[in-house]
């Protein structure tokens, strides 16, 4: 299945992040980000509760 | 001789039968067989360990004795900074990095007596691996050279199976002690989140990442966790409370225990291969026959945690590599750049979702077994592929056994649990509730000792070995 990013859009993110790929690294990565994207839906999970907090919230108070 | 484990070998040395120095010149020798085809030390410290077990010896002959550990050969895996030997994290990057200090489970152990003997080859940074453009090669498997050890406790993992150390360090990030311990035949724990320091040990991804020991057993390792685990001030996440005796349940048996068995796991979304099913089957029959109750529990899908792990630990690990990332990409080795690379291309909301999932798994891991003690499933879904078909790309397409302890910070213990194609060793993966460490031992050693398959080590002497070259 393909990505739903566009390569464009990818190749965006890349310029974005600063990361001096070359075309084919771009393009080996790109050809996997269709494998990240449902790891990224699975995490949004859409109707998750606003009250639903992260992991890593911290108790102030010495441990 | 046999290379012995500790608990044999520290009988035998509070015995006056062994000393540390032969012990020592034991393990130089194995190293200086075998090494050439397993690389699993890239960096060796032979007269610091030779020094250190005369030391050991002198002690032990005052009976000054420092524990069961005094004069007991180990190595450290190459992220353990070392004071004044180098600490690479097997890359390019860091080649020719010495630390001034060592790490706080480093000096732990040095200060139950152990001996020092090198350090260990890992995956670069403990993500990037088996790769094969790096300063030094990848570890390889003794059971088989040609094949993988699993990763990235690989160093460890090899050279215990080799019987080149008696135990060494690994650390855990999504299964770097459990993968090694599954593939090489060994055991090895992921403590409780905050049992063991990680100061001074390079991060991976600061909220996933366990400090924990290897050895041939679990009694071994119950023993190196003794001397590692407690609280340190200089590692935010430590836990500040008491130590328990981790040996206190070794050879008891399991009656009474209420063993979960997660086959939603290895039976549904990642099926493993039979020789790993017959070891988690030949646990349950062992516990079963032994008064557990065994019930079967259904935990969140291995997807869901593969996707929290994913973000998270991609996420925290580029923002500790970034400026590298930036400025010398190609100093990287090709896997471990291009794994984390994807770290830059997640957005800050990815990160944060991932840690909400990560809280909802959590609930329900601690839901679904609440009236359990220790839970039951693979530990690597099959045995090792060879090295050179490891898939690049295998985090992505699989979901693994191991991450989700990460994420729960529960502990868990990977042991031997049989042999399958080719005479490849086989491991389960044993669970417990958070600082239950030892009831997990319990529970590990009860099925250990009935399962008997101990006596056997890799003939690397067979030939085999030379395959590799």
């Amino acid at each position: 299945m393909p990505a739903k990013l566009s390569q464009a859009d990818f190749e965006a993110l890349v310029r974005r992040a600063g990361l001096p790929l070359t075309p084919a690294q771009i393009s080996e990565l790109y050809g996997n980000w269709a494998m990240v994207e449902p790891m990224l839906e699975r995490v949004r999970a859409h109707g998750r509760g606003r009250e639903a907090e992260p992991a890593l919230i911290f108790r102030p108070e010495p441990a | 001789m046999p290379t012995p484990t500790i608990a044999e070998a520290a009988r035998q040395i509070a015995d006056r039968k062994l000393s540390p120095v032969e012990l020592t010149r034991h393990c130089l020798a194995r190293i200086e067989a075998e090494n050439g085809a397993l690389n699993a030390f890239i960096r060796l410290t032979p007269e610091r360990a030779l020094a250190e077990a005369r030391a050991a010896e002198d002690r032990v002959m005052k009976g000054e004795a420092r524990g069961p550990l005094d004069g007991i050969p180990i190595a450290h895996k190459d992220i353990y900074g070392t004071a004044g030997i180098a600490t690479t994290g097997h890359s390019k990057l860091l080649q020719d990095w010495v630390p001034e200090a060592n790490a706080t489970t480093v000096q732990k152990l040095a200060d139950a007596g152990t001996v020092m003997l090198g350090k260990l080859a890992t995956h670069e940074f403990a993500l990037g691996g088996p790769s094969f453009d790096l300063p030094w090669p990848p570890a390889r498997n003794p059971w088989d050279p040609n094949h993988f050890t699993s990763g990235s406790s690989s160093g460890t993992g090899a050279a215990i199976a080799a019987g080149l150390i008696l135990g060494g360090t690994g650390s855990d990030t999504g299964g770097s002690i459990r993968g090694p311990a599954a593939l090489c035949g060994v055991a090895g724990i992921k403590p409780t989140y905050g049992l063991c320091s990680r100061y001074g040990v390079l991060p991976l991804a600061f909220s996933l990442d366990h400090t924990g020991p290897m050895a041939w057993t679990v009694e071994d390792c119950a023993l190196l966790l003794q001397a590692m685990a407690g609280y340190d001030p200089l590692d935010p996440a430590s836990a500040n409370r008491p130590v328990p005796d981790f040996s206190a349940g070794l050879g008891q048996d399991a009656k009474g225990l209420r063993v979960g068995v997660v086959r939603n796991w290895h039976e549904v979304d990642r099926p493993v291969s039979p020789a790993v099913q017959a070891g988690i089957d030949r646990a349950v029959e062992i516990w079963r026959a032994q008064g557990a109750e065994i019930r079967d529990v259904t935990l969140p899908s291995l997807f869901d945690f593969q996707a929290a792990n994913f973000v998270i630990m991609t996420a925290e690990a580029y923002s500790l590599h970034e400026r590298w990332m930036r400025e010398r990409f190609n100093d990287h080795g090709e896997i471990l750049r291009d794994r984390m690379a994807y770290g830059a291309l997640l957005s800050a909301s990815d990160y944060v979702q991932a840690l909400r999932h990560r809280r909802e798994l959590c609930a329900a891991t601690a839901a679904a077994a609440a009236d359990l003690d220790v839970l039951v499933t693979a530990g690597a879904p099959a045995e090792a592929p060879r090295i050179d078909q490891v898939p690049k790309w295998d985090s992505l397409m699989n979901p693994g056994f191991t991450a989700p302890m990460n994420e729960t910070g529960w502990p868990a213990i990977g042991v031997c649990s049989g042999f399958g194609e080719n005479g490849l060793p086989v491991g389960i993966q044993i669970i417990a509730k958070p600082f239950q460490e030892p009831l997990l031992f319990r529970a590990a050693h009860a099925f250990e000792q009935a399962a008997g398959l101990r006596d056997q080590r890799p003939s690397l002497a067979s030939g085999r070995a030379k395959a590799a070259e």
